[in-house]
């Protein structure tokens, strides 16, 4: 499938893989396949990673929340858009993922498909093979080793327009030497413009087998007179009629897929659309091998995703699209790491790629001094790579792993030196981290008034990913519950100082997560003291755990003589010995004993020694005669004002 | 005035510390008031005191747990005791009742006095007390003086015998408002006729 089943964090956001960025964020999109909406996915957000297109449900995020890989994506489209119709960004998928369909189809019903019903008028069918255009389609682009003249394939995912020295290349697949970049540059290069040519007003004779029992040939051939590259003359009067490879001219049987001499593939793949879709309308069978460009409608296995903007964002997100469809971030994964100084030409020479610095020998030493001279080395080499990575913002992103790996390592070596205030050099490793994780008003994209509600849902999505996360544990730490003030001044320094986020913006942001089903809510205390604490916590679980504890004081005797009983009564509680108890801080504590009062489940006591609450046993019963009063004297008020403005 | 006999039997509430605390939560303010006036009804009956000074209680044990060192504090009692009068009408500001002459139920303006009237019997069950107990001895059409229904050998053993005077009276302005009695005479020597 194109599209993929993705996973969510707690904050219904994608997970992200080891180095994705986030580059973008758009909500009210919808999902379109062919020309037709997919039903579940029509309302949500798409995260435009450096890797993925993610598309997360607003309704039902864990169920139909799909990406797409962008190395999948063969080309993009832009539609602008026309009255009612919302702009469309569509991704056409990569030909080899098409083409793998290819071998669990049945010869026998390929051919029927293709040469079977299709109008005569429109076929040369004088039997001609149009050769396709040398040396066949993008994907079967083919360069020649120069050790053992071996055809190789051009890696499809091989853009001549972006390829640099650190493209990795595959080597031959038949004696294993690599290639050089500019010879398979040539190559594509060479394919790329012979192809240019193939547009489909010059391609008017279809590039099909040809048909066996066909009369018109000469006929038709002169009628159409179109400028058709022929091949060496059919065998016309031949049920069997052999067609010649492209490639190196053998006559193959027509049932065979790749040619049988030189392994060349026989099928065109780039056949103007407007033709195979006339020939999937009549035929009413897949033809699997015609995977057009633009597909019949309906047919789950030709994908061509459209994303629909129906709330603006789209020149942004095609902006950013075209950006890491160029940069190609996924191509990194495992590939070697940055080449370290390929300007300066002088490194340590662990870089395996640079081919100069592996040549140059290192002196080996030994002792103090080997030890001095490596350290030499790597002070010199972090030099370079901080020079280096901060000489344009471009070849910043390409670095950004690694000086966050340096100020990592820079952070532990502040404290093993000062060894001061160790929490605050953890925050600085931690903030480094966070580099990723951060949703600025940048990533947000949306027009004027989307924008906004959309930059404080994912801040509001941050928010509850760096509550939750465990490795920090900032909520658990304060013992599931932390005020509001706590928390703002802990993320904007979690940030590290930039791209600080403002209160009102915050408070905004918190106030989302009810709407929003995270796993964290605010919660304003009577007084207006904002707390945040797990979605679970709610107020019942805290008076269950405040009830059960001072159900224990029955038991344990306090520790002086008290003048009451005890057995029956219990004792007081001040705030501060439930936040030493529940590990709060004495805010919340007072907040929680308040709100517990307010339920009736409590009571206080003011005295000499400050406020403490107790069980409540003065409300035996007694309370619900004046709820029940208050219940009723509201309804008579309200049937009075009904009375009164003649409604009753 | 007061029968000493044996000792009052408070209830559990008054040895619950926050019990003397004035409750913010307003169910729980109303099921205190509430023990409050009933325990105050059961102090005043078992100590037949048909009123009370608030200054002086303040002190006494009713409103003072010496045991906890907790006292409820003078405003939460004329609290508790504005909650009587409201509820049931319970109890009365005796001076507020000389100046407005009893009108003053309802308005805020009695919560002045100091001397405030316990209604553990209403007035009107007062009245159909005596009447019923005039009934009983057949009496009827006789005359009796206020001092021979408190004090008398003949009232001994009633409810109403050791009644405070201004109480009668009040219980008797009933009856007569009923018609079932007329009173007559003097200041100090009252006496009643019952029909």
């Amino acid at each position: 499938m194109f599209l993929k089943q993705i996973d969510l964090t707690t904050a219904l956001r994608p997970s992200y893989l080891p180095d994705e960025d986030l580059l973008f964020v758009q909500d009210n999109v919808g999902l379109y396949e062919g020309k037709f909406k997919l039903p579940n996915q029509q309302n949500g957000q798409v995260y435009l990673t450096s890797h993925r297109v993610c598309y997360v449900d607003k309704a039902e995020p864990r169920k139909y929340s799909v990406a797409l890989d962008l190395k999948d994506v063969e080309r993009y489209e832009f539609y602008a858009g026309f009255l009612k119709s919302s702009p469309k960004i569509t991704l056409i998928p990569k030909a080899t993922k098409r083409s793998s369909l290819q071998p669990r189809t049945p010869a026998h019903v390929s051919i029927p498909s293709r040469s079977g019903n299709s109008s005569p008028a429109h076929r040369p069918d004088g039997a001609v093979r149009v050769s396709p255009v040398e040396p066949a389609p993008v994907t079967t682009a083919t360069w020649v080793c120069t050790i053992c003249s071996f055809s190789n394939p051009v890696p499809s995912n091989f853009d001549p327009t972006t390829a640099n020295a650190h493209t990795p290349l595959p080597p031959c697949l038949a004696c294993g030497i690599k290639p050089t970049l500019t010879h398979v540059l040539k190559a594509a290069i060479s394919n790329a413009t012979s192809r240019q040519p193939s547009s489909p007003a010059l391609y008017t004779p279809l590039p099909v087998r040809p048909r066996p029992n066909s009369e018109y040939a000469g006929a038709q051939a002169s009628l159409s007179g179109s400028p058709t590259k022929l091949d060496a003359p059919p065998k016309s009067s031949d049920p069997e009629a052999a067609f010649q490879c492209p490639r190196c001219t053998f006559h193959n049987h027509p049932s065979l897929l790749s040619c049988e001499m030189c392994g060349g593939p026989l099928i065109s793949h780039d056949l103007p659309p407007e033709l195979t879709q006339k020939a999937r309308a009549d035929t009413d069978s897949p033809g699997p091998f015609l995977n057009s460009i633009a597909p019949a409608p309906g047919r789950d296995n030709l994908e061509n995703i459209k994303l629909s903007f129906r709330r603006g964002g789209e020149k942004i997100f095609y902006e950013r699209l075209k950006g890491s469809l160029t940069q190609r971030k996924w191509l990194l994964q495992g590939a070697p790491p940055i080449p370290k100084s390929s300007r300066a030409g002088e490194t340590n020479g662990t870089d395996p790629t640079s081919g100069v610095d592996g040549a140059r020998p290192r002196p080996k030493l030994g002792g103090i001094a080997g030890l001095e001279s490596r350290s030499q080395h790597i002070r010199k080499n972090n030099e370079l790579v901080i020079g280096s990575a901060f000489e344009d913002l471009e070849a910043l992103m390409a670095s950004a792993k690694e000086i966050v790996a340096l100020a990592e390592t820079f952070a532990r070596q502040v404290k093993g030196a000062g060894g001061s205030s160790a929490s605050e050099n953890a925050l600085l490793a931690e903030s480094a981290s966070q580099l990723g994780l951060i949703a600025t008003k940048d990533i947000v994209g949306g027009s004027s008034s989307g924008g906004e509600s959309l930059y404080l849902s994912e801040l509001a999505r941050t928010l509850a990913e760096f509550l939750t996360d465990d490795r920090r544990g900032v909520l658990r730490k304060a013992g599931g519950i932390i005020s509001l003030v706590d928390l703002w001044a802990m993320f904007n320094r979690a940030r590290g100082g930039v791209e600080l986020v403002s209160p009102a913006d915050f408070e905004k942001a918190a106030n989302l997560w009810e709407k929003l089903e995270l796993p964290v809510r605010l919660r304003t205390f009577k007084s207006g003291v904002m707390v945040v604490q797990g979605r679970d916590r709610t107020d019942e679980t805290t008076i269950k755990a405040l009830l059960s504890w001072m159900k224990d004081l029955h038991e344990f005797p306090p520790d002086r003589d008290v003048p009451w009983d005890w057995h029956m009564f219990g004792r007081g509680v001040t705030a501060m010995d439930v936040a030493e108890r529940f590990g709060w801080s004495i805010g919340v504590a007072e907040e929680e004993l308040e709100m517990a009062e307010e339920r009736g489940v409590l009571c206080r006591e003011e005295g000499i020694e400050g406020l403490k609450f107790w069980e409540n046993f003065i409300d035996t019963g007694e309370g619900k005669e004046y709820k029940k009063a208050a219940r009723s004297r509201e309804e008579d008020s309200i049937v009075r004002a009904l009375k009164e403005s003649g409604f009753l | 005035m007061t029968t000493p006999s044996d000792p009052f039997v408070f209830p559990r509430e008054y040895y619950f510390p926050p019990f003397f605390t004035r409750q913010t939560n307003l169910t729980t303010h109303h099921a205190q008031l509430t023990k409050w006036s009933s325990l105050i009804l059961s102090y005043c009956r078992h100590h037949r005191l048909f009123k009370i000074s608030l200054s002086d209680f303040a002190e006494k044990d009713l409103f003072f747990n010496k045991q906890l060192n907790r006292r409820l504090s003078l405003s939460d009692i004329r609290e508790v005791i504005d909650f009587m009068r409201k509820n049931d009408n319970r109890a009365e500001y005796a001076d507020s009742d000389q100046k407005n002459g009893g009108a003053g139920k309802d308005g805020a303006g009695g919560g002045g006095g100091d001397i405030v009237w316990i209604y553990w019997r209403t007035p009107e069950e007062w009245a159909s007390l005596v009447e019923s107990w005039v009934e009983g001895t057949a009496q009827k059409g006789t005359v009796l003086t206020v001092y021979e229904l408190t004090e008398g050998e003949g009232t001994r053993g009633t409810e109403f015998w050791g009644i405070d005077q201004e109480l009668l009276l009040k219980a008797l302005q009933i009856l007569v408002k009923r018609g079932k009695a007329q009173i007559f005479g003097q200041e100090d020597s009252l006496g009643v006729k019952f029909f």
